[in-house]
């Protein structure tokens, strides 16, 4: 689903955030990529929905040759993709239904496709009750679960998340990671940028661990930290 | 048709120009402005036209022949009078008709018939198409074998086709300059609508919206600017005509002003074509400093 092979960037101020880095990610994975802070996970992210073009390196997303695609194509590229954020970047003048009837209606979609797939999103997210507010009117956790339904409603077969608890106290992270979690089940192919440890080791899933823009350890069913769960830090 | 897109999409638009009326009133009047001046440029300018016309299209160039000139190079002057594409009428006067012609004229002033000998030379009355050849064609006539010499008034004319000239090259000098400005404003304005909308554009092309999709609120905003700057200036346009032209033909009684027929419905779509596509390229100019980094 995803594939990288040899790649770098080096961002135009000569930093190298990614140093060629070969990937694999499958259909319908789970995968966290963790780090110190500036190791480039946002970098890696950037790259898979080409906000970024690498400097070196082959990057394939769902078929597409992301590394080699032409600029006018890259809104068909970001339309098998969702993406969301740490600072969920939901549009405030617009309500949940609004801002997530706004990716479709940008797009150019039929209106009868707004009107099946955003109750649709909605209603996976749980925010068909709150759809007519306001982000400035809902927690933090519920402005992320409208962000994710916005990113959903292409549906997208990859599904791209930077820090996205990185905002929210424990509950609303525990909620947000179980909604990714159900999102997962469905099929779509998950990656998540994270800092948070408590996810991590309790999800056990794929960690893919970078530092210095390289990947030092791919554990399948991995820990925050390298071969040490948190049961493990307690009771040793 | 699908009501809900374009509902949407004329939100968007509206949300835009609502935004920051102010700027916008500005662009507004701007192109106001541009397109009075543009307006009454061309309906001066048709006013004079039709002028200058009537006496341009009294300019004859009166052709005279050396009184030792030949008839064969009568001939060849008559034939290359013809064949010249530029010369509309070539009228061939000979000394005798010149003599009556000058007798009528001078009536009372000169006895013709104390002439013991004609003291007239042949001569050909040439009108020119275009009046700004008329120069041009004098001297080729010139070059003729037997013309003696050519006369058209020549000081007059030369005075007048610069004037006529001039004037025209400091109306479109002016016009051209009021349209830059006028786009730099649209222009500036938009780009404040979009910087107010980075956030909104930014996601935009995260989920996938197309530079075209993105660019077209935009180019909607400049158009309505445009559009709604043209309908303002000829709404002064006709207030002012209404207004000024009885005044100016009291004024100014020999002066035809009201014989000009200009087509306005024609004029009303030039000023309003001519906003419309300031309007359009300020914006995307705009949008697309934007979209490309
Ligand atoms: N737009 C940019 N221009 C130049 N350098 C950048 C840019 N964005 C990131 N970098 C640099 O690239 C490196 C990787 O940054 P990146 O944001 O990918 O790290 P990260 O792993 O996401 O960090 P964090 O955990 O703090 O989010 C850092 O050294 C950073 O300074
Ligand atoms: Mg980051």
């Amino acid at each position: 689903m995803i594939s990288l092979r040899g790649v770098s960037l080096v961002y135009p101020n000569g930093v190298r955030a990614i140093d060629g880095i070969d990937l694999e990610i499958g259909k319908g994975d789970f995968v966290f990529l963790v780090g110190h802070s500036g190791t480039g996970k946002s970098s890696l992210l950037r790259l898979l929905y080409r906000e970024m073009t690498p400097s070196a390196g082959d990057i394939t997303v769902d078929g597409i040759r992301v590394d080699r695609l032409r600029r006018s194509r890259i809104p068909a590229l970001r339309r098998h993709l969702g993406v969301v954020f740490q600072d969920f970047k939901l549009l405030t003048d617009k309500t949940v239904w609004e801002n997530v009837a706004f990716a479709l209606q940008v797009t150019g979609a039929h209106t009868k496709d707004v009107m099946r797939q955003v109750p649709r999103c909605l209603d996976l997210v749980g925010l068909s009750h709150k759809s007519r507010m306001y982000p400035g009117e809902l927690s933090g956790g519920e402005q992320q679960r409208a962000a994710i339904a916005r990113a959903l409603v292409n549906n997208p077969k990859i599904l791209l998340c930077d820090e996205p608890t990185g905002n929210l106290d424990p509950a609303n992270t525990t909620e947000i990671m179980d909604l990714l979690g159900r999102i997962n089940l469905k099929g779509t192919t998950i990656v998540v940028a994270t800092h948070n440890q408590a996810v991590v080791d309790r999800m056990r899933r794929r960690v893919i661990r970078l530092e210095n823009g390289r990947v030092v350890t791919d554990e399948e069913r991995g820990y925050y930290f390298l071969g040490l769960g948190q049961d493990q830090i307690l009771s040793g | 048709m699908d009501w809900g897109k374009i509902k949407f999409f004329l939100g968007e638009v509206f949300r835009n120009f609502t935004r920051n009326a102010g700027m916008q009133a500005t662009a507004i009047g701007t192109v106001a402005v541009t397109i009075v001046l543009l307006g009454a440029f061309l309906y001066v300018h048709a006013s004079v036209a039709h002028l200058s016309g009537d006496v341009f299209s009294k300019i004859t160039i009166s052709t005279y022949m050396k009184p030792a000139a030949t008839s064969a190079q009568l001939d060849a002057v008559r034939t290359a009078l013809a064949k010249d594409e530029r010369i509309a009428t070539a009228t061939f006067v000979p000394k005798k008709e010149g003599l009556k012609e000058l007798s009528q004229r001078m009536k009372g002033q000169i006895d013709t018939s104390l002439f013991t000998e004609n003291p007239l030379p042949d001569k050909f009355r040439v009108s020119v198409r275009d009046p700004q050849l008329v120069p041009a064609v004098a001297a080729s006539i010139r070059k003729l074998p037997g013309v003696d010499t050519v006369e058209y008034g020549q000081d007059v004319v030369q005075r007048m086709l610069q004037v006529a000239n001039v004037g025209r090259r400091v109306g479109i000098g002016i016009i051209a300059l009021f349209v830059l400005v006028a786009g730099i404003i649209i222009s500036n304005t938009i780009r404040l609508t979009v910087f107010a909308r980075r956030r909104e554009i930014s996601i935009m092309q995260l989920v996938g919206a197309t530079n075209m999709y993105i660019r077209m609120p935009f180019i909607c905003e400049g158009l309505l600017d445009g559009i709604l700057g043209a309908c303002l200036a000829i709404g002064i346009l006709a207030i002012a005509r209404a207004s000024l032209v009885p005044k100016l033909a009291a004024a100014l009684p020999w002066v035809q002003i009201n014989v000009v027929q200009i087509d306005i419905s024609s004029l009303v779509l030039q000023l309003v074509v001519v906003g419309g596509a300031v309007g359009i390229i300020a914006s995307w100019i705009a949008v697309g400093r934007f979209l490309r980094t």
